[in-house]
């Protein structure tokens, strides 16, 4: 048989879940040792620390790739945490989070995104789009006397094009 | 481990030599350019960083991240050729508004330094611009530094401890030979030896 769900219960197994965070949810998971090939449909959240090859339908939960994982997906979910490798698309109504043990490569529309340095990435990232706050002229706070500002910014050396070869 | 989370908060908010924060106008003038199209795509190839992801990705239609100092990594810990990670850059012709390649050419040899340049070139569209940053050789230290995008174009270099890349301390002159390709745009002193570089494709 190829699917096999696990139901969770808060055991030592769970504890060992790679994304700690989600250890005391109740959600379902997919073992390391399982193999699904066709679209996933559900109305919980899952953890998937097995391969998966298809499709993944759960808008209103939340889909966790574990360093396990093995995802070549759709992915449409409410949030997205990703920790190991999934390759297709995701799109997500809240928050993708990718974390420093991901390989992902595709592409994610998501409201937010949260991502570890030293992540795997290849993505095309699209986020809901705020208004964008103008370069003006900063908010500057009253100066204490004897405040040193931050920094100066720097200083232009020049249009290139006319520029000569001094060591700068 | 309780000494190496310790290890890396200090490390975040280091601010020596080669860590302090500045402000980047080459980075102001980028966003401004990648702002004059609301249909822009935006390549980012430098570590990863989710500040800089926030910041693009308001400005641009698409924002494209391929880490290329992490493949870069990974092939030198291995010992194989550099020379296949450009296989990750394969996008078609005139693919984006911009690029942001930070200072990758310093962590390349000149072989791999002229493959960069030819692939950005091909990738980047007529107008298009590339930000590229050089440390020059007053820096005290050669780990790579990822480069975090502020209010206000305050840029903070944040160590990435995971990435052991050669630094070869360009100069100037080193950068403009090297992209000769494209019209050089605008370069800003960010302090001795640090600067910062705008290209323009024709």
């Amino acid at each position: 048989m190829l699917k096999k769900y696990k139901k969770v219960n808060p055991e030592p197994q769970v504890a060992a879940a790679p994304v700690a965070s989600a250890a005391k949810i109740d959600r379902t998971i997919i073992g390391d040792q399982i193999f699904i090939e066709g679209i996933i449909r559900g109305k919980e959240d899952l953890l998937i620390e097995g391969s998966v090859k298809g499709s993944i339908e759960m808008k209103a939960n939340h889909l966790t790739v574990g360093s396990k994982g093995q995802v070549d997906a759709e992915v449409n979910a409410a949030n997205v945490t990703i920790g190991g490798k999934l390759v297709g698309n995701v799109n997500a109504t809240g928050k993708v989070e990718i974390t420093k043990a991901a390989d992902f490569n595709g592409e994610i529309k998501a409201k937010s995104i949260s991502v570890e340095d030293g992540a795997y990435l290849k993505a095309v990232i699209e986020l809901e789009r705020e208004p964008i706050k103008k370069f003006a002229q900063p908010e500057k706070p009253p100066e204490k006397p004897g405040e040193k500002a931050p920094s100066v910014p720097a200083k232009e050396s020049s249009m290139l094009a006319g520029m000569d070869n001094k060591r700068v | 481990m309780a000494a190496s989370v310790a290890d890396q908060g200090r490390k975040d908010h280091l601010t020596g030599p080669g860590y302090e924060a500045y402000t980047s106008n080459a980075l102001k003038l980028f966003a401004e350019h990648l702002e004059r199209n609301p249909q822009g795509k935006l390549l980012d190839i430098g570590p990863v960083c989710q500040e800089n992801i926030r910041f693009f990705a308001r400005r641009v239609k698409k924002h494209h991240v391929c880490d290329m100092f992490i493949r870069l990594d990974r092939r030198l810990r291995k010992g194989e050729p550099v020379r296949q990670i450009w296989q990750e850059l394969e996008y078609p012709p005139d693919s984006f508004h911009g690029i942001l390649v930070w200072e990758l050419a310093d962590r390349l040899n000149d072989e791999d330094v002229h493959r960069l340049v030819r692939v950005c070139h091909s990738i980047l569209v007529p107008g298009g611009m590339a930000v590229i940053m050089v440390m020059g050789d007053q820096i005290s230290s050669t780990e790579t530094r990822s480069f975090v995008i502020g209010q206000d174009y305050r840029v903070q270099l944040r160590p990435q401890p995971h990435l052991n890349l050669p630094l070869r301390g360009r100069q100037n002159r080193d950068v403009l030979s090297m992209m000769s390709p494209f019209i050089p745009a605008k370069s800003f002193i960010c302090r001795p030896g640090f600067m910062e570089f705008l290209f323009q494709r024709v």
